[in-house]
């Protein structure tokens, strides 16, 4: 059985090249969603820890337990929570980093045995700290000794520098306590060996700062172990603290849920909740797991036409397979073949397919993940960050899955066929159905259930921007919508082709050419054949450009967006001294701020200009007696900020720079935005009265209604307690710096930035560092656009549908070339006849090209419409749910022609291809071998 | 004896892997017009490669076909193409309609090739009578048996009012009282129609029918009477 299958793969090769390619797409597809999901899980989870490491400066994945060992207890407290912080990580099942015990007497009293002074006595903790000498440096003396004790057994002790100086003890010098008792059961005496600082600040071993352990010194841990815990314990009290840090690098996003299900037992649940601190990364992971679930539906459901298109392509070719091989399994029959083995004939060839499918699929399915890894665009690859893509247990599970699939979809048909024979077979080929789908009407279903989607979601749009402000996954329907709305129109259209070609041909049916006439039989009778390879070619295309334009349209809004509501390049805000310290002393005393250096402001080497912006962000208006209105009030130099700033003069209702001018040319004038005109009743010309957050009074005369300005959002949406959508409107007021300065004297401004071309802010560091400038806002525009760039649920949602597209192209091309050679090969003997008859070439090849008219050109056209209508429709509702912020600026569709050129060439090459192909086989049509063909 | 086509030492050379085949030597070959003339040979004697030759399908590697004074084999492509369009009709052994239009369209089509103005509801009908098929006009060619085909096939052969109808073993695939039945049609359309007959055959019952055999053997004229 294995030659008859290796010599009909080799007979039938380049259909089997076919079948090969989408086995090996499907593979890579469906073993690409979970490959790039993992890793970029992954990478999201890794940006949560650092994200929270860099803004709150503690290790996030810490356990910070405390508890007091009472006399009573008689230590056995102790031992069980040491024990049960050395445990933690191995329940946990993550790696130690670092693992602290601080325990500490209660403060004792001690005299010096020195000569001083001052005679009175000190308060002093004795106290350990685990593998402290492997974290200092010493700065006086030495640490103490392997045993702890000196020569003559007075006990060692360190002391922090701080804990040196507020203890006023000297190296050296050695103390003796008054309750405590040492070994030997005399008074307990200590001697200062030495004083340390911490070998690295930034060294996480240092959980409390040893500034905090002023009244504290620290002696050897077996020692202190020895002396006060174990027998001893019921003697002491002792404060115990525990830090137990492990490493989060290697925290995989697969092991999330058990490490949060066990935190949270030990946080709120067991024993030890009520001795430790909720830990940091507890909320930190709960938090990522509801990203992860909206990330993980919407890549999925993204995934879902692709792969359907890729099943469909599957079974096309499979159906032609099956058509081509009906005789052949008729004649295998008629020679006594059963069933079984007919059957086991197709099973053993899919499986060799698919085997080989699963084996490029998977590497290519990787190589998949990295492109996706690296999209920051539609169709744009750029982003150097490395996606760490695993092959895990969950990627051979899809893969499994796709084999499986093309398994079924290449051997189930032989069920069907296996039980053909000749009669049945010539019996069959009489008989002219519709498909199925026609009967069932599912096309209209379908384009009935996407409309009442389309409906359901613009009317109640706020239900999307709901579930969009609470992070929840997005409603499958929403994208499911407008993959029916292509699927259903686009089968509307297929229903409708016979029609219309039957319609054209009616008009001339007396008048017709030979050549014509043929074509327009050939498409009305049989055109349901190419039913499959024309719905593939107009879903290509409106697909292809439903993706194009909902990727871009989304990122390039949510990029405006960002833009918009950064305002400059760079914004940042000094930290300013005031005199407040000064003021209960002496009432006369006006409160004042004091202004840093402007100066140095000009020498931040990657800033083209600066100026000045003051931002008051709660102001207010007076509306009525008691009534207030907040309302931002920004000060601003005119000339400067005009330079630094911009806003699309389509969205004003004059050019932005005019705005600036009327302000800049009448020294009491201010802007305001529009809610002052609609809501307050205020016109041009009027004077407002407005005041800062201190109720500083300050005046100024409208020149104009503006509706955007930098950084202003008209109106903010928010959820309230109760989980409604609140819409705020946002006053604001746009002044002269220098008047505001007058009536408010100095006030901390902002100072905004536009950059050099191309420079990044890293020489701002420097120059801060060098200026010891401490900063209270600092806002990177560029940053900030990266974050929109690399934001998971954009980037895959990108990825997935540039992958997509490249995949849907490649499918199309290679469907419609293959179904074209096979229906002209199947033809052959059609065509020979008709030369005989003395047809020309020519005329055979104008048959040929208006069936591609009647078949191709009508998908392309139908795929157009389609695809317009569907991005018109459906794209602003995805805008809305994918938004993280909602959108200020009104949504702009963005449509580029290079994205349109690419898919037109790729599907125009195809069908150029495909001419020339059929004119090769044409013009070398032999018409005396297409007839002995016929004889067989 | 009026002759409308002569062949006159005609030799047709195949190449094949490692050498030629000749696959008709020296033929001399005249057909009397408006009778029914059968070419027989077992399979492989050259018959339809002779066939092939004359309704120009296939051109000689040497000699002339002559017919109605013109030496076909010096004729362009295009005007072959032109005289077996609107001068010859055909008939082949295995169904040759075409699967998409029904039997009427399909006797149509031939005259819609050639070019014949006006309406052709008469003469398709006509044509599709005297094959015996009145009644099964608006048949696709799938729903009608291999018999029903044929007929079909010729009254579309002959529906353009050719001078000449070649058909290649048309009988082959019919059994035999359909075979005499077609051969019967032939005889008399060549007297009704006026048109002239060549088919090849290998069956030795028909030989009785026709005005005149040519028989080949291994691409060698045997004998002509």
């Amino acid at each position: 059985m294995l030659g008859v299958m290796i010599r009909k793969i080799w007979h039938k090769k380049w259909m089997f090249i076919c079948l090969l390619l989408g086995s090996i797409l499907l593979t890579a597809t469906a073993s690409s969603f979970p490959m790039y999901k993992n890793a970029v899980f992954n990478r999201m989870l890794q940006d949560e820890f650092s994200e929270h490491l860099e803004e709150n400066g503690t290790w996030p994945t810490r356990f910070d337990m405390i508890m007091v060992s009472k006399k009573n207890d008689k230590g056995v407290a102790m031992t069980n929570m040491e024990k049960f912080t050395r445990g933690l990580y191995s329940k946990l099942d993550v790696t130690e980093k670092e693992t602290v015990m601080y325990y500490a007497l209660a403060s004792a009293d001690a005299h010096t045995t020195a000569q001083r002074e001052s005679v009175k006595d000190f308060s002093i903790r004795l106290s350990f700290l685990s593998n402290l000498p492997d974290h200092v440096r010493m700065v006086e003396g030495q640490m103490y000794s392997e045993t702890g004790l000196t020569e003559d057994g007075i006990v060692e002790v360190v002391v922090s520098e701080k804990g040196l100086t507020a203890m006023k003890m000297v190296v050296g010098e050695v103390f003796e306590f008054r309750g405590l008792k040492g070994a030997d059961g005399n008074a307990l005496r200590i001697k200062v060996v030495g004083v340390f600082e911490e070998d690295d600040a930034d060294d996480f071993y240092w959980q409390v700062n040893p500034d905090e352990m002023q009244m504290m010194a620290f002696m050897n841990e077996d020692l202190f172990r020895s002396y006060y815990t174990l027998d001893n314990a019921k003697k002491y009290t002792i404060t115990c603290r525990y830090f137990a840090l492990f490493e989060y690098e290697d925290i995989r996003a697969e092991a999330v849920d058990d490490l949060i299900q066990q935190t949270a037992y030990y946080a709120e649940e067991s024993t030890y909740k009520g001795l430790m601190q909720t830990p940091d990364y507890l909320e930190l992971l709960r938090e990522y797991k509801g990203k992860e679930s909206r990330i993980s539906t919407t890549l999925f459901i993204l995934q879902v036409p692709v792969m359907l298109l890729l099943c469909a392509f599957l079974m096309m070719i499979t159906t032609q397979m099956y058509e081509m091989e009906n005789n052949d399994i008729s004649v295998l029959k008629s020679r006594g073949a059963s069933r079984g083995q007919i059957f086991r004939l197709y099973l053993y060839q899919s499986l060799l397919l698919t085997g080989i499918g699963a084996a490029v699929g998977l590497p290519l399915g990787n190589l998949f993940t990295r492109i996706l890894g690296s999209a920051n665009n539609f169709l744009e690859f750029g982003i150097r960050r490395e996606l760490n893509v695993v092959i895990d247990k969950e990627v051979l599970i899809y893969t499994g899955i796709a084999v499986a699939i093309s398994v079924g979809i290449m051997t189930i048909p032989a069920l069907k066929h296996s039980k053909l024979t000749i009669v049945k077979l010539k019996r069959q080929k009489a008989l002219k159905k519709r498909s199925w789908w026609e009967k069932c009407f599912l096309d209209v279903i379908f384009t009935g259930i996407a409309i009442y989607g389309y409906y359901n979601f613009t009317k109640h749009s706020d239900n999307l921007l709901h579930s969009a402000l609470k992070g929840e996954a997005l409603d499958p329907l929403l994208y499911v919508s407008s993959s029916l709305f292509i699927l259903g129109t686009g089968m509307l259209l297929l229903r409708l082709q016979p029609v219309l070609t039957n319609l054209i041909f009616m008009i001339g049916r007396k008048r017709w050419k030979p050549a014509s006439y043929a074509s327009f039989m050939e498409t009305i009778k049989n055109g349901r054949k190419q039913q499959y390879i024309m719905l593939f070619m107009i879903l290509t295309v409106s697909l292809g450009m439903f993706n194009a334009v909902s990727a871009r349209t989304i990122l390039q809004n949510s990029l405006n967006n960002k833009e918009y509501v950064d305002g400059a390049d760079l914004i940042v805000q000094e930290t300013w001294k005031d005199n407040s310290a000064f003021l209960g002393s002496d009432p006369s005393i006006e409160f004042q701020y004091y202004e840093p250096d402007y100066g140095k402001y000009s020498q931040v080497e990657c800033a083209k200009l600066h100026t000045k912006v003051l931002n008051e962000p709660k102001g207010y208006v007076a509306v009525s007696n008691n009534e207030r209105q907040n309302t931002q009030i920004m000060g601003i130099h005119t000339r400067e900020f005009g330079e630094i700033t911009k806003v699309k003069d389509a969205l004003l209702e004059e050019p932005y720079r005019q705005y600036l001018n009327d302000l800049a040319d009448d020294a009491e004038g201010i802007l305001c935005s529009s809610d002052y005109r609609t809501n307050l009743g205020y016109k041009v010309g009027d004077y407002v009265v407005f005041y800062n957050e201190k109720g500083s009074k300050a005046r100024g005369k409208i020149v104009g209604f503006f509706d955007y300005w930098p950084t202003y959002e008209p109106e903010t949406i928010t959820l309230d307690e109760n989980n409604e959508i609140t819409k705020t409107q946002n006053y604001l007021i746009v002044a002269h710096l220098s008047v505001l300065q007058k009536y408010w004297g100095i006030t901390p401004y902002q100072v905004w930035f536009k950059l050099n071309e191309n420079a990044t802010t890293d020489s701002f560091y420097t120059w801060m560092k060098e200026n010891k400038v401490s900063l209270k806002f600092y806002q990177d525009r560029a940053k900030d656009l990266n974050l929109v760039i690399e934001d998971p649920l954009l980037q895959g949602m990108n990825g997935v549908l540039t992958m997509s597209f490249i995949v849907m192209i490649l499918l199309c091309a290679v469907g419609y070339l293959i179904y074209w050679i096979m229906s002209i090969r199947s033809r052959e003997m059609i065509f020979g006849v008709l030369r005989a008859f003395g047809m020309h070439k020519g005329e055979v090849f104008h048959m040929l090209v208006n069936e591609q008219i009647f078949s191709g050109i009508y998908s392309i056209a139908a795929g157009l419409g389609i695809g317009t209508l569907a991005y018109r429709m459906f794209v602003p509702i995805l805008q809305m749910a994918y938004s993280t912020t909602s959108q200020v600026l009104p949504l702009e569709m963005i449509t580029k022609t290079s994205d349109m050129v690419r898919l037109y060439s790729v599907v125009g090459m195809t069908m150029a291809i495909c001419l020339g192909v059929l004119a090769t086989l044409v013009f070398k049509l032999n018409i005396t071998k297409a007839l002995k063909l016929g004889e067989e | 004896m009026d002759v409308l086509a002569s062949v006159r030492g005609v030799n047709r050379i195949f190449p094949v892997s490692g050498g030629e085949f000749q696959a008709l030597k020296d033929i001399n070959v005249d057909i009397p017009r408006n009778k029914l003339t059968i070419l027989r040979g077992k399979s492989g004697s050259g018959k339809t490669t002779l066939m092939n030759i004359i309704s120009g399908l296939d051109a000689p590697t040497s000699g002339t076909v002559v017919i109605d004074g013109v030496d076909i084999t010096k004729l362009s492509d295009r005007k072959k193409e032109n005289l077996r369009r609107k001068s010859f009709g055909y008939v082949f052994q295995s169904v040759s309609l075409i699967p998409t239009m029904n039997a009427f369209q399909n006797v149509e089509y031939a005259m819609r090739m050639a070019g014949i103005p006006g309406d052709h509801k008469k003469r398709v009908e006509e044509c599709l009578k005297m094959v015996g098929l009145g009644s099964r006009m608006t048949h696709m060619p799938a729903e009608m048996s291999g018999g029903e085909q044929q007929r079909v096939a010729i009254a579309r052969a002959i529906a353009h009012h050719p001078s000449i109808l070649f058909a290649d073993e048309p009988t082959a695939e019919l059994d035999s009282g359909m075979a005499a039945e077609v051969t019967e049609l032939f005889k008399r359309m060549t007297a009704e129609e006026n048109v002239t007959i060549i088919m090849t055959t290998h069956d030795v019952g028909l030989m009785d029918a026709g005005d005149m055999i040519v028989e080949l053997a291994n691409g060698e004229q045997v004998c002509q009477n």
